[in-house]
This record gives structure tokens, C-alpha cells and sequence, in this order.
């Protein structure tokens, strides 16, 4: 029998095993220092509040909201369709199925961006995709989407025409129940107007 | 000695010791397996000898396959070992000026301080080549540093490149090595050298 042969029948079905089992992925961290550091200097986490809202009104399928703080804080407020995973039970085996995919946008939020990004660094290590942070938090989301301020006369149409979708969409999502003392449109439950979408910008999504 | 010597469990003049013992053993195999022959090294190019390209290769194909099981059994994590950046012009570059000196020298770097070892006179002259292309290319850096850092890749792998798994591609690649055999053997028949 020729070397080549010999050779063949001992490696070709090794090959086929390599091939057949699944790739370990025991191995915790999947992103190098510097390429996690890059992600974080572009700031492809954030997803704009804006963004987020919009999702959120027109139902979209993709997103999933993951709300990283207690769980008593989740009761009071949270947004629409979020779903609770503290930040303790992050790594707990039965969310693994829910950042080990493709298809949906999971979007960490808290109070602020600090424990969200705790979280989205700990999973984006891990070396998933479609994880992404929203931009400044619940409070910058009270700010801009449930509470927009009324932009002067001068300023620009963009300026004017987010203003419009931020209001627009405040009504849409109603506020949650901390906001009842301090918004004024819950007092009479107006028809809700149709939501006027800004011009999208695109941006360059995160995952590789 | 890569982990050892990197989790200081040998200290670094035990692991220049085992380098120097590693690179003794690795220069008599080498010339054993006739090596230091720049006929049968350059006989790759021309078909009449394909040693080369089958050594190489069926190195290649067993450390693939023993670190894809490594790795499956737990023993070694892949994402930890060092994979050379990649400078996509330097390395085409580089490529096409080692592979023309491989041609006409009939030398590779380390085969022709193996040949050099048992007195062979084209590989000192090589070895005199090689040095006077280190003089130059050091000496001249700062003119060819633009193209030497040029289309930086980070440390891509083919198999990600073409989104399949590292073993369906380590499977592919050996099918590709075994079928370069089937080539090689052919050449040497098609292409016989009586003596060299």
C-alpha cells in the first residue's frame, strides 16, 4: 500500500470527525482586548432612543428588550415588551438561548448606561452578536421620548422633525405609571395620532 | 515552550535551553530526511521531487487536526494562541520574493543553514544572500514601511472567511492536501530525474 494511501485512511477519517462534531466553545472570551476596545471606541453598542421607540411602536419582531435591573425596579417601570434579566443572573444557562442567535436585536437598558453596558461587554465577550446598549439609559429616555422638550422656532427642520416623532411617539407609548403626575395628555385619553417617522440615518450596525 | 515559558513555569534561559535542544533535532531531521539537498528542494518546482510539498503538507494537516482535537477535548484554547496578523501586500509581496529565491537559490531560510551545517557551498552562499537581503530590507524600512503595513487584515481565518465551521474546513483542506499528492506523484513519473 502506498504512503499516500496509509496516510489517507488514517487522516481522512479523523477529518471527518473534526468535521462532524460540534466546535468547542467552552472558551469564555471570544473578542481580543483590542478588537472589544475598538467596538467601544466607535460606540456601535448605542442604539439611539429614537431608533428604539420607533421599534417599539411599529412592533417590531427584531427587537428584544432586556431590562438589566432588579427586579422590583422592572415592576415599576419598564418599557414595552421588555423582558426582566437582572444583571446577577446574566450568565444563568437559560439565556443563553436568547443571545445565542441571529435574528433578534437584544437591547440591554437600565437606568442609566452603566450596568447596560456591564452587560452588553460581559455578552459581547462571549462573543455574540446582536447586542447593543440603549443610548443613555431610561433617564435619557424619560428625557427625550416621554418628555420632549419643545425645540426654539429657529432651530432646524431635522431639529423640528425629530421634535414631532419624539412627541408623537410619547403619546404613542402613553408613559409608564411613574409618569402619570407629569404628563398632562394622560388626563384625557386622546385618539393616538399616527406616528410620523424621522428620516432614518443609517448606522453602521455592530457585530463584527 | 509557548505556555510554559509565557506562565513562567520554566524560566526563559530553561526555554532557550529546550529551543536549542528542539532546534538540534529538528536540523537532523531535517538533513535525514534530505533536506539539505537544494536539487530536491528545487525538484518541487520542476516535479521530478515533491518531498517537499508532502511534508509540509501532511505537517500542516496533522498539527490542524491535533489542535481541532485539543481544542474539542478542552486541552488547548484556540483563541489564546498567537495567529500572525496579517498584512495582506507585505505578504503577497513576501511571498512572491521567497518563493523566486526558493526557485533560484534552491533554498529555503532554514534548509540552507541546514545544508550550510554539513558543508554544502551553495547553501553558505545563500546564507550570504539571505543576509545581505536582511541588510536591505532593514537598511531601506523607511522607504518600503507604507507597503509593509499596507491592507492590514487583523488575524482572519479562511474558514471564517467562507463561514464554515473549523473542522468542515480542516476536512476540506485535507481532501485538498491528499488530491496535491495525487498530483505530486503524478509529476514525479511524468517528470523523472535520473540523478540528482
Amino acid at each position: 500500500m502506498k504512503p499516500r494511501l496509509w496516510l489517507a485512511a488514517f487522516i481522512v477519517p479523523l477529518g471527518l470527525i473534526i468535521a462532524a462534531v460540534p466546535q468547542n466553545t467552552t472558551h469564555p472570551y471570544k473578542l481580543s482586548a483590542p478588537e472589544l476596545l475598538s467596538e467601544v471606541n466607535t460606540r456601535t453598542q448605542f442604539i439611539t432612543p429614537e431608533t428604539v421607540a420607533d421599534m417599539i411602536v411599529k412592533k417590531d419582531p427584531v427587537l428584544q428588550l432586556i431590562d438589566v435591573r432588579s427586579q422590583d425596579e422592572f415592576e415599576k417601570f419598564s418599557l414595552t415588551g421588555a423582558i426582566n434579566i437582572p444583571l446577577t443572573d446574566l450568565l444563568s444557562d437559560q439565556n443563553v438561548d436568547l443571545f445565542d442567535q441571529d435574528v433578534k436585536m437584544n437591547v440591554f437598558y437600565a437606568n442609566s448606561t452603566l450596568m447596560a453596558n456591564e452587560a452588553w461587554m460581559i455578552i459581547r465577550q462571549l462573543g455574540y452578536t446582536n447586542i447593543y446598549v440603549l443610548e443613555g439609559g431610561l433617564n435619557y429616555w424619560f428625557d427625550v421620548i416621554l418628555n420632549p422638550k419643545q425645540p426654539s422656532s429657529t432651530s432646524s427642520d431635522e431639529e423640528l422633525a425629530r421634535y414631532d416623532f419624539r412627541r408623537s411617539v410619547s403619546q404613542a407609548l402613553g408613559g409608564g405609571p411613574t409618569l402619570l403626575e407629569n404628563n398632562e395628555n394622560t388626563a384625557s385619553p386622546a385618539p393616538r395620532p399616527a406616528i410620523k417617522s424621522i428620516p432614518k440615518k443609517k448606522k453602521a450596525a455592530g457585530g463584527c | 515552550m509557548g505556555p510554559l515559558a509565557i506562565n513562567e513555569i520554566i524560566s526563559e534561559n530553561t526555554n532557550f535551553f529546550l529551543a536549542f535542544i528542539i532546534g538540534i533535532a529538528f536540523g537532523f531531521v531535517l538533513e535525514a530526511s534530505g533536506f539539505s539537498s537544494s536539487r530536491k528542494l528545487a525538484g518541487m518546482f520542476y516535479g521530478y521531487d515533491t518531498v517537499v510539498l508532502k511534508v509540509f503538507f501532511t505537517g500542516a494537516i496533522t498539527a490542524m487536526l491535533g489542535m481541532l482535537f485539543f481544542s474539542l477535548f478542552d486541552w488547548i484554547d484556540l483563541d489564546l494562541v498567537y495567529v500572525n496578523p496579517t498584512y495582506l501586500t507585505s505578504a503577497i509581496t513576501g511571498g512572491v520574493i521567497m518563493g523566486a529565491g526558493f526557485i533560484i537559490g534552491g533554498y529555503c531560510p532554514g534548509t540552507s543553514f541546514c545544508g550550510a551545517s554539513i558543508g554544502k557551498i551553495d547553501a553558505l552562499i545563500f546564507i550570504v544572500g539571505l543576509f545581505i537581503g536582511v541588510s536591505l530590507f532593514g537598511a531601506g524600512f523607511n522607504w518600503w514601511n507604507g507597503m509593509y503595513m499596507a491592507k492590514f487584515l487583523g488575524s482572519p481565518k479562511i474558514s471564517e472567511f467562507f463561514g464554515l465551521t473549523d473542522g468542515v474546513f480542516a476536512l476540506i483542506l485535507i481532501l485538498i492536501a491528499l488530491g496535491m499528492f495525487r498530483v505530486a506523484e503524478w509529476a514525479e513519473k511524468k517528470f523523472p530525474r535520473e540523478e540528482y
